[in-house]
């Protein structure tokens, strides 16, 4: 599944003393099968532009395609259930006495039937490492847990776009690590994944795009390593390295990830290293 | 300050209804002036710590001291003198203009009115927001959410600050600002500092790890940082800069600047031995 942004402009609260214009003329694709990554500072339009995806937010002007039509002209529910979205901070919205209620809730939703959902239920927290929380209360869990219980309850919706809007915020690094996989894993077998984050050093990790927003538009899009040795928006913890490593000797290349960088420096360092 | 112990807590236990102890058997003491790191996984019990630290919680057994208060029965007496700073910064603002946030803790001590002004203003110069006062909250960057935030408790001049992964919801750039202030402000107060992050900890004094509810090391962040079984059992993972820098087999590094070195030095040694 493709979605395309073209000019999409966003004003909240338009024709109101309070009109503010979050993104001002957004154009970018969203590729199958790609992760990409959407980085800026806070109040860049990351969040706003996300919710455009599927939209639970409707442009001001511009146009959102899906596979080429009208995404405005389509049954929002059935793009909704194709397009899953995971906000900031999503474990507020966790709700049921038991972490499977919970995550059987929205394919509940769907009217698919108590078998289909149980083994969906089933299927998307063992794919979380959460299995054993099946019988537990959302409010006993720690913060990484109910993270992934969370995540669970889109993804039982089996959507074929996952957007996750800063997931990893406040999840200690292991569990951050853990998420890294899972959306490696997820997009292995095929689901396109936007991720938004503050933390350039996972973008960098799991991006095969970066996009990088400032003020509502789009200021760099391209690949990790076209993005990040530009040099005009920050870059993650390697690229610095790399940078800093440049000036003293040559050779280096343009490593982004972690395990890149690691063997381009020991290139550098010639010896056993 | 008469009594050079500002934290002390003794076989400190806490669970939540229904759950496995979230802290056990935890003893430790903060020196007066001490920047005390606190880190370990989601579910350790850091969280827990600090909300039995200014009495949100009180705890099932054990004995608490925070500025010589027990925070379980003088609740008042205890924030006053230690001010917390939660990691969501929409959610400590509540006024309808910067200045007022920021006097919110102070009107409810009773402070009379033109101290209350002198004191509101003085904590907004410290936390670098002059200028802000008519600004209303909810138009600020989150790094500037959490410094108001953080102004607001130093309206109050508590002696202790207690930070609870207050950068976690910033972006890089309002990371910086906070940890800044947090660096001025450790000179004149006890800090104890919640984290994920590593790189934060850098300048502790002390590094605590709390896991399954237990303290399981207090050590300076140098000894905590190269110790890779420790650093593995406790799922904490070294900043990007240190780790490539262990990989390598280099020395310690906390910059990209100091690890180039390091890497021009073993390239140069090793052309060198392969030269002869």
């Amino acid at each position: 599944m493709k979605i395309e942004l073209r000019d999409v402009r966003h004003v909240y609260s338009p024709g109101t003393p309070f009109a503010v214009e979050a993104l001002g003329g957004v154009s970018l694709t969203v590729e199958p099968g790609e992760v990409l990554g959407v980085i800026g500072g806070t109040g860049s339009g990351k969040s706003t532009l996300v919710q455009h995806l599927n939209l639970l937010l409707l442009p001001t002007s511009g146009q959102v395609l899906v596979d080429g039509a009208d995404a405005l002209s389509m049954d929002r529910t059935a793009l909704r259930r194709r397009v899953g979205l995971v906000f900031q901070s999503p474990e507020q919205g966790l709700f049921a006495p038991t972490v499977e209620e919970d995550v059987a809730f929205a394919p509940r939703r769907l009217g698919l039937d108590e078998d289909e959902v149980r083994e969906r239920v089933r299927e998307t927290l063992g794919l979380l490492d959460a299995g054993h929380l099946a019988g537990r209360s959302p409010f006993a869990l720690s913060g990484g847990e109910r993270r992934r219980v969370a995540i669970a309850g889109v993804l039982a919706m089996g959507p074929e776009v996952l957007v996750l809007d800063e997931p990893t915020a406040s999840l200690d690094p292991t569990a951050r690590g853990d998420l890294i996989g899972l959306v490696v894993r997820l997009n292995a077998s095929g689901v396109t994944v936007v991720f938004v984050s503050h933390d350039l050093d996972e973008v960098a990790e799991v991006a095969d795009r970066v996009c990088v927003l400032e003020g509502g538009a789009v200021r760099a899009i391209g690949t990790p390593a076209d993005v990040f040795y530009a040099g005009t928006s920050p870059a993650p913890a390697t690229v610095r390295v790399a940078a800093a490593v440049g000036e003293r000797l040559p050779g280096l290349g343009r490593p982004v990830r972690y395990g890149e960088t690691l063997a381009a420096l020991r290139g550098v360092m010639g010896g056993t290293g | 300050m008469a009594d050079p112990t500002s934290i002390s807590c003794e076989q400190l236990t806490y669970s939540y209804p229904g759950a496995a102890p979230a802290l056990s058997g935890i003893t430790l003491e903060v020196r007066a002036g001490e920047y005390l790191g606190v880190v370990g996984p989601n579910g350790g019990g850091k969280s827990t710590l600090v909300r039995l630290l200014n009495g949100l919680l009180v705890a099932d057994s054990g004995r608490v001291r925070v500025a010589g208060f027990d925070p379980a029965t003088e609740p008042f007496e205890v924030r006053r003198r230690a001010g917390v700073l939660f990691q969501n910064p929409d959610n400590g603002l509540v006024a309808p203009f910067v200045e007022d946030d920021v006097a919110f803790g102070l009107e409810n001590l009773g402070v009379e009115r033109v101290e209350m002004r002198e004191r509101v203003r003085e904590a907004i110069r410290s936390v670098g927001l002059s200028g802000y006062e008519r600004r209303e909250p909810h138009t600020l960057s989150g790094g500037e959410k959490q410094r108001v935030a953080l102004a607001g408790l130093l309206a109050v001049g508590p002696e202790i600050l207690l930070l609870d992964e207050p950068t976690a919801m910033l972006d890089p750039a309002g990371r910086d600002e906070v940890l800044a202030r947090v660096r001025e402000l450790r000179a004149s107060r006890t800090v104890l500092h919640v984290t994920h992050h590593l790189e934060e900890l850098f300048d502790a004094d002390r590094v605590l790890v709390l896991n399954g509810g237990r303290l399981v090391a207090a050590a300076a962040p140098e000894e905590l940082f190269s110790d890779a079984d420790l650093l593995r059992e406790n799922r904490l993972v070294l900043p990007t800069v240190s780790r490539l820098a262990s990989d390598l087999g280099l020395p310690f590094c906390r910059t990209p600047e100091e690890l180039a070195a390091a890497v021009e030095k073993r390239s140069r040694d090793n052309s060198g031995v392969e030269a002869r």
